[in-house]
This record gives structure tokens, C-alpha cells and sequence, in this order.
């Protein structure tokens, strides 16, 4: 109770933010019925049917990163000094943002399931009623048990991992409002994964180039349009993924390191510290927006120019995961914001104009688009030569 | 409008203001001169650091007038009165507000870079002045490995660095032990002296005004003529509170 309480008088904006988890929960949702809707319907392709299901699971993890983003910056269940006075600490804000985000996905649940017999034609009186039915496979009856079960997954995953996640959040019942000031900055030691990234996206390139000469053996093939994908380009590409994820946090403090770089005024020295401090937090998801956006440009060069690309569900699919790493990578950028702000009250203190502040994070995000920008085109184009050539 | 006296760096006159509602300051009127030393005192709440927020242009006062050397602060736009802040003035907290990011001398010498000096020049005077503060050897660590005391140390040599013509300490040695405490007063008002610094330096410390040219008591928003109230004794306290609770 007392989560929706502190939600119902939250800002619209946070509010948003979980409506957006409710959303893509939904969507999650929504993909992994249209997966037991295919399996009831047609019971003698059990491999595509497991198939679809497993792909279902790559909007679902970027909903879970979404939904665990979302939680790291609600106001509500911060810890705070009108909380801690009456007894609740660090611990049991992170059950309360647990349960926040349960209760946002498995309303974005329902929908989803609302929607998907809406559209099966199993609720009717409303507009669109049964319009899918084809799609759906409305002749075959879905199992109760199933439902449920893949109904609860998105809002268990994402719980869990909110709770994993703000777990290790510090322990500091006295904190006021505002972060206090001698905590050390985000990240005091450079980031470790950049060679370790760099190494997982060359093996992922080179395991890719490697397996896709032997055409024709699509042992994991997208359903529908992509059935001609080989597994290990598959197995590449999310090697190539993790590498990106793995080498955002380093190659974003390295960005924040050049920029500050000899004999810097007071704009770039702002800039690059802020960079290399936040780079833990902003690196992680810029690089699986980069993950991302380089698999949609090679499926792109790859797909892209027959006469059907790709189906409704999908669409659905490719939808969700770009809208949940981007708005995930939005939320971080965020937080990183949320936790300045008293950095940046200092400053305005000190009489440093707006526009210093202004132009400091305009360079921030214009080192990093330089650097990934190039980056992700580079391992788009690298990851469909094998296959074009 | 009348201008205010020409030997007064700082003028206010009739200062009225409010935070939402709760008076801070009512009919505050203070000269500061050039150079000086002007203490501050009251207990908390007296509407002290409303009071330098006033006069420093972090905050325009509802009524009243406050002019530094001769030019209105009050009428000023945010902007020129942040560039007034930037150029003419220094800020001590409570606490010392460093930008965790940077090192000792990068937040020593941030002021300069703000107003553009280049950065070589900027780094000499930093270090320069983190070498007068005896805290020459932390000069490349991080606020957050230092301690109080230094960090408190650094802030003033910020304030410091910038050369200002009036620089406002506001409680800034709260949160420091004794020696601490002396030694952060002694090194601001001797190298405000050395330098013809003006400083306005609010304190509940009546041992920390001592250090002053000339005490300004405030009561409740109110200047007064001494902030010592009268004492009471316990009998007489429950009998004028007869809530029953």
C-alpha cells in the first residue's frame, strides 16, 4: 500500500517512466502469448514454437534492464531522510521498489493479456474485435497454467533483478535529500572491461565470419522472414554484444580523459571529470544501445531490401528492444544528472553561469556520439560483410 | 533612491524577507567598510544566512535595497548578479561544497578558469595559494580522501584565489573541531587582512567574533543591541508551559 501511496503524489515524469515500464512490460507480455498461441495452435512444430519463445526472451531482458533503471532513479523509494526517520532504511526501500516495479509490469501484464484475447476475438463488443484472430491462432485453446506462468515472468524478472540491483546500494540512514558531499565519486578507478569488450567483439566477428560459410544450417532461425540465419551468426552477434556492453564503461572514461586532456578551461575539465565519473553508469547502457543499433543496421543491409521484411510481431519485438535500451540509456543519463545535482549547486554558488553547466554536458554527449557513433557503423558493417559478400 | 555612504563596500538598507511565508529578515539595515571584518552573530535561525544570501546577490530581498559600491544590487538581473558573484565575490559554506571530481588545486583554481584565465596561470595561483594554507601536499588528491579540516581549508583558499573584494564566510567552521576551527579562522581573516579583503563572516560563536572588527547581533531578524536573552530557570519555564501533554 504504501508504494502506491508514495507513487500516487509522485512527479508526472517518474510516474511516466513507470508507465513506460508498465508498457514494455505489456509488450513482453503480449509476444510471449502470441509464443503459446503459436505452440496450441500448431502442435506438431514444437521447434518453432520453442524457437519463438526464445526469442521472446531479448525484449525481455531489455525490459528488465529498463524496469531496474527505471527503479534506480524513483524519487519515491530513494533513500531519504523522511523515510529513514520513521524506521525505513535502505532495506526495505529496495523491497518497496521491488514491489513498485511488480505491481507496473504486472499491470502492463493484464493488458497484455486483455489485448491479446481482445484481439483473438475471445472479448468482444469493442472496436478491432478478433482482428488477429489469423495471427493468433483463436481456434486453439490456451492453457490456463501457461498463461499465468508466462504472464508472471516479465514482473518476477524485473523485481528480482530491482532487488538484485539496489541491494548493493550504500547503507547510509542519515543521508539527507541530497547525495552527501564526501562520498567519493562514482567511479575512482577506471573502468576494467575495455580490453575484455574489445576481445569479445573481435571473437564475436571472427566466430561469425567463420560459421556463416557453411550456408543452410539454420539451427536457431528468427521465425518468420529470418529463417535463413545460421546459428553461429547468431552466436556471434551475441558475443559482438556483450563485448559492446562489456567496452562501453572504458571507452566512455576514456572519452571523459581525452576531453580533459591537456591544459583544459574550466568547460572542458567540467566535462571530462563528470565523464570519466559517470562512466560505470552511462557506459553500460550506451553500449547496448550500440549492441543493438548495429544489429538492426546489418539485419537491415542483410533483409531489408526483399519485398516483406518482417512480420507484425517482429516489428513488435525490434520495437521494444530499441525503445528499451534507448530509454534505459535516457534514464541512466538521468541518474547520473540526479546525482550532480548538488556538484552543480556548488558551482551556480561559486557564480559559474547556466551556460557553463549547459555546455559542459553538450560536450559530454558530443564526445560520446563521436566516439560511439563510428563505432556501431563499424560493427554493423563488419557483421554483415560475412554475410552479404 | 538615496546612495549609500562612499566608505561602505556594502550597503543595505530595511532588508524585509521571507522563506514562503516564515520571516527571515524584518528591517535589517548594514554597512559593511571597505576591508573590514564584519561578524555576524545570533543564534541559529536569526536569519544570518538569509542575510549574506541578501547582501552576496544569491537572493533579492522582498523589501530593501542593497548597493555594492555604489551600484544597486537589488535591482540587478540574475545574470549581472551572478557575474558580479564570479568576479567580486567569494562564497565559504558550512560545508566546504567542492566538486567531487576534481582535485585540490582544480577546485582552487576553478573560480579563475570560470572567468577565463588560462590554465597555467589558473594552476600557479591555486597551488600558490594551497601552499599559504599549509595544504600544499594534498594539492593533486581528491575532495574525498581529506579530511575535514583540509577540505574546509580548501573551500577558503577557493574563496581565496579568486581575489575578491568581499568574500562572505557563512558558519565556516560548523562543522569543525576546535583546532581545526581556529586554525581555518586564523588563516582567512590573516590573509583577508594581508590582501584588503573585505570579509563578512556569520558566526553563533561569540569566541569566532572576537575575531572581528565589529559585530552586527542578530535576533529573530532583527539587529539588536546584544543577543544575550535573559535566563530561565526551570521552575519558572513549567510553570509558564502549563499544556497539558
Amino acid at each position: 500500500m504504501l508504494a502506491l501511496r508514495l507513487a500516487r503524489s509522485t512527479h508526472p515524469l517518474a510516474l511516466m517512466r513507470r508507465l513506460l515500464v508498465a508498457a514494455a512490460s505489456a509488450g513482453v507480455g503480449f509476444l510471449l502469448l502470441c509464443a503459446l498461441g503459436y505452440a496450441s495452435g500448431h502442435p506438431a512444430h514444437s521447434a518453432a514454437a520453442v524457437l519463438r519463445l526464445l526469442w521472446c526472451f531479448v525484449p525481455l531482458a531489455a525490459t528488465v534492464q529498463f524496469a531496474v533503471a527505471v527503479a534506480r532513479t524513483d524519487p519515491s523509494t530513494r533513500p531519504r531522510s523522511g523515510l529513514s526517520a520513521v524506521g525505513l532504511g535502505p532495506v526495505r526501500l529496495t523491497v518497496l521498489a521491488a514491489v513498485s516495479t511488480a505491481v507496473s509490469c504486472t499491470l502492463g501484464s493484464m493488458v497484455a493479456l486483455l489485448l491479446f484475447l481482445h484481439l483473438r476475438g475471445n472479448l468482444s463488443g469493442l472496436p478491432f474485435d478478433g482482428a488477429a484472430a489469423g495471427l493468433l491462432d483463436a481456434d486453439a485453446p490456451l492453457p490456463l497454467a501457461a498463461v499465468l506462468v508466462l504472464l508472471a515472468l516479465a514482473p518476477v524478472a524485473a523485481a528480482t533483478a530491482c532487488g538484485l540491483a539496489l541491494r548493493a546500494r550504500p547503507v547510509s540512514a542519515t543521508v539527507p535529500d541530497d547525495v552527501p558531499e564526501d562520498r567519493p565519486p562514482a567511479s575512482v578507478t577506471p573502468p576494467t572491461g575495455l580490453p575484455w569488450g574489445v576481445a569479445l567483439i573481435a571473437a564475436g566477428l571472427a566466430v561469425e565470419a567463420y560459421l556463416s560459410r557453411d550456408e543452410g544450417r539454420s539451427l536457431l532461425p528468427l521465425p518468420g522472414r529470418f529463417d535463413a540465419t545460421p546459428a553461429g551468426v547468431l552466436a556471434g552477434w551475441t558475443l559482438t554484444a556483450i563485448g559492446l556492453a562489456m567496452a562501453g564503461p572504458g571507452l566512455a572514461y576514456l572519452c571523459g580523459r581525452l576531453l580533459q586532456a591537456v591544459r583544459p578551461g574550466a568547460v572542458r575539465l567540467l566535462a571530462g571529470r563528470a565523464l570519466m565519473g559517470e562512466a560505470r553508469r552511462i557506459g553500460g547502457p550506451l553500449g547496448v544501445v550500440c549492441a543493438v543499433l548495429s544489429a538492426v543496421i546489418a539485419a537491415y543491409a542483410l533483409y531489408g531490401t526483399g519485398p516483406r521484411p518482417f512480420g507484425p510481431l517482429t516489428a513488435l519485438g525490434a520495437v521494444l528492444v530499441l525503445g528499451c535500451t534507448s530509454a534505459t540509456l535516457l534514464t541512466s543519463a538521468l541518474e547520473a544528472k540526479q546525482n550532480r545535482t548538488r556538484t552543480a549547486r556548488a558551482l551556480l554558488r561559486l557564480g559559474a553561469p547556466a551556460s557553463v553547466l549547459w555546455a559542459a554536458t553538450a560536450l559530454r554527449a558530443a564526445a560520446l556520439l563521436v566516439v560511439f557513433a563510428p563505432l556501431t557503423w563499424l560493427v554493423a558493417e563488419l557483421a554483415a560483410l560475412p554475410l552479404t559478400a | 533612491m538615496e546612495a549609500p555612504p562612499d566608505n561602505d563596500v556594502i550597503w543595505a538598507r530595511s532588508l524585509h524577507h521571507s522563506h514562503n511565508g516564515s520571516p527571515a529578515l524584518s528591517g535589517v539595515s548594514v554597512g559593511v567598510h571597505d576591508g573590514e571584518i564584519l561578524a555576524v552573530t545570533g543564534p541559529r535561525g536569526s536569519g544570518k544566512t538569509t542575510l549574506l544570501h541578501c547582501l552576496s546577490g544569491q537572493l533579492v530581498p522582498q523589501q530593501g535595497e542593497v548597493w555594492f559600491n555604489s551600484v544597486p544590487v537589488h535591482t540587478m538581473g540574475p545574470r549581472l548578479r551572478e557575474r558580479l558573484r564570479r568576479d567580486k565575490f567569494g562564497w565559504i559554506a558550512p560545508e566546504p561544497q567542492l566538486v567531487p571530481e576534481l582535485n585540490a588545486w582544480e577546485n582552487v583554481a576553478l573560480p579563475l578558469l570560470l572567468r577565463g584565465a588560462p590554465h597555467r596561470e589558473a594552476k600557479k595561483t591555486g597551488l600558490e595559494w594551497l601552499e599559504r594554507l599549509d595544504i600544499g601536499v594534498c594539492a593533486k588528491k581528491r575532495p574525498h580522501t581529506l579530511l575535514q579540516g583540509q577540505r574546509q581549508r580548501i573551500a577558503v583558499a577557493r574563496a581565496l584565489a579568486a581575489s575578491p573584494s568581499v568574500i562572505f564566510a557563512d558558519e565556516p567552521t560548523a562543522a569543525l573541531h576546535r583546532a581545526d576551527r581556529t586554525h581555518v579562522l586564523r588563516t582567512l581573516t590573516s590573509a583577508a587582512r594581508s590582501h584588503g579583503i573585505t570579509v563578512v563572516l556569520a558566526t553563533h560563536d561569540a569566541e569566532v567574533a572576537t575575531l572581528a572588527d565589529r559585530t552586527v547581533p542578530l535576533l529573530d531578524g532583527r539587529p539588536v543591541a546584544t543577543v544575550a536573552l535573559p535566563g530561565v530557570s526551570d521552575a519558572e519555564g513549567r510553570a509558564a508551559c502549563s499544556l497539558s501533554v
